[in-house]
């Protein structure tokens, strides 16, 4: 493990009284780091919505994100037995699963995921939402990464807890609703890049993102502007499409046509 | 369970129509949401874009100060969550809090009666609605209970807003006969085809929103499916004013 990265990790996970502090961007620390840190191929988070379900916050990647979305869908998984029961939910071989999770084991191993490992993200009682840790190839999960996958889902969970705690009683609720609006922006402006460049969701996802560390946005106020045009598409340039290996690079604006649905 | 508690929701909203014999409209939120939520009023205003908005709907005198105020001023709750896409909530508008966050609305709010104010954006991700505003003649915070009926409330306004603004273009309409296709908390694929029928069409994304869900009214389809459909690329839009049925061969 990487000892520095471990480090830094846990400094970003604990600044959230910055002026700028932006939930979305927070927990998609929490997944990548999550990622490049413990031996798991893609990692997604789930938080409870006060309207009384769960929401995809943030996801490593897209299959990640589809799986997540998967599990809500179907109401069933482990992130959901995970937050249901507060506690952590492992499975070192989804193709022993179907028993326990008929809809999610099979769609999770179709997915190219073959282990799991949910953790809660929980302060005593109260239980905010859950980290799912998935892996292509199965077997156990190494106690130290989940002791350190446990760590960074805590930080996290008391760094957003603490924040309402220390400033106003309502400021938890006003950013995580801010936090899920931003993910429907984040999404509208996915449709609309996969729209004008015939890239599948994951490559809109992956270019967006770029774009915004290139430029040190955050990610809902780059998707916005996009949405809204005061962003031009155009900025997205060929240079920046290529780096996503995205085919057709070039001909950026050209619509796909129907009949080749374009992206893997 | 999933889905009971919208269900309710629009049934509380549905039966203000009903007894002021008129079709349902975002107007009938305010009034729904007052005893449901447990607040003294609400105010509903309509906005897009930059525009501040227009106040559609008070339920009180002081519902109405509260909302005009804010115009007046430049400043306040509404205008916050309006900016942030976010809930903008002071339990206590006495409180140095608020009065640090608000320095002219929040004394002005309590003169005119007001002692906690909740105000919601009516959003979907960038489409802007205006804001659904709840305000105590006591301090005191939202039980989440009440914070989550309040978010399904905002919810159910920005759907019925959408569609009378649909109305009101003189195109054909979402739900018209019943209860507006749900906003599925799950549905990624509904705001990812959104944002492709913004190029597809060459609208607005508030206008790509009602064009997808008129689509799936007039046909009669799940919003889920439809947008499905456009993000898997097997339904394309034509940017005309009637209902499209041009799909992929």
């Amino acid at each position: 493990m990487d000892g520095e990265l471990l480090s830094e990790t846990f400094v970003e996970l604990t600044d959230t009284m910055v002026a700028d502090f932006d939930v979305i961007d927070f927990l998609h620390v929490l997944t990548d780091r999550s990622v490049q840190l413990l031996d798991v191929s893609a990692a997604g988070l789930l938080l409870a919505d006060p309207r009384g379900e769960l929401r995809v916050v943030a996801a490593s990647s897209d299959a990640a994100r589809l799986l997540e979305l998967f599990q809500l869908q179907s109401q069933q998984g482990p992130c959901l037995d995970c937050f249901r029961s507060g506690r952590p939910v492992t499975a070192a071989d989804l193709g022993a699963e179907a028993p326990r999770w008929p809809r999610f084991a099979p769609a999770a191993r179709k997915a190219g995921f073959a282990a799991v490992q949910a953790l809660p993200m929980r302060l005593r009682d109260q239980v905010i939402g859950a980290l799912n840790l998935f892996r292509a190839a199965p077997g156990t999960f190494d106690a130290a990464d989940v002791r350190v996958g446990q760590a960074l889902a805590d930080v996290a969970t008391i760094s957003l807890l603490h924040e309402r705690s220390m400033r106003r009683t309502d400021a938890l609720n006003e950013q995580l609703q801010t936090a899920l609006n931003s993910r429907v922006i984040i999404e509208q402006a996915k449709g609309k890049l996969a729209e004008r460049f015939g890239l599948d969701m994951g490559q809109a996802f992956n270019l967006l993102r770029d774009h915004a560390r290139a430029r040190n946005l955050r990610l809902s106020d780059l998707a916005r502007s996009f949405i809204d045009g005061s962003e031009p598409l155009a900025s997205l340039t060929a240079s920046a499409l290529r780096q996503q290996q995205i085919p057709g690079a070039g001909r950026a604006g050209k619509q796909p046509s129907p009949d080749e649905p374009p992206g893997p | 369970m999933a889905g009971s508690r919208p269900a309710r929701i629009w049934g509380l909203v549905a039966a203000q129509a009903v007894g002021r014999d008129g079709q349902v409209s975002a107007a009938d939120v305010c009034a729904a949401a007052v005893p449901a939520v447990g607040v003294t009023g609400a105010w509903l205003s309509a906005a897009s874009g930059e525009d501040a908005g227009h106040v559609m709907r008070v339920t009180d005198a002081v519902a109405e100060q509260l909302a005009e105020l804010q115009l007046t001023l430049g400043e306040g709750p509404s205008l916050e969550a309006s900016a942030s896409g976010g809930p903008a909530l002071a339990s206590d508008l006495g409180s140095s809090d608020a009065v640090g966050r608000w320095p002219v609305f929040a004394p002005a709010a309590c003169r005119a009666g007001a002692a906690a104010v909740f105000v919601f954006p009516l959003r979907v991700g960038a489409i802007q609605a205006g804001v659904l505003g709840l305000y105590r003649a006591r301090p005191g915070p939202l039980t989440d209970l009440q914070f989550g009926d309040a978010l399904i409330f905002a919810d159910t306004a920005t759907l019925l807003l959408l569609d009378s603004q649909d109305h009101a273009a003189g195109s054909s309409t979402a739900g018209a006969g019943g209860q507006p296709a749900g906003l599925a908390l799950h549905r990624d694929e509904i705001d990812q085809a959104t944002g492709m029928l913004t190029e597809q069409l060459g609208t607005s994304i508030a206008d790509a929103f009602v064009r997808l869900r008129a689509y799936a009214y007039a046909n009669d389809l799940r919003l889920n499916d439809v947008a499905r459909d456009i993000v898997a690329r097997r339904l394309r839009m034509r940017p005309d004013p009637s209902p499209d049925r041009d799909s992929a061969p």
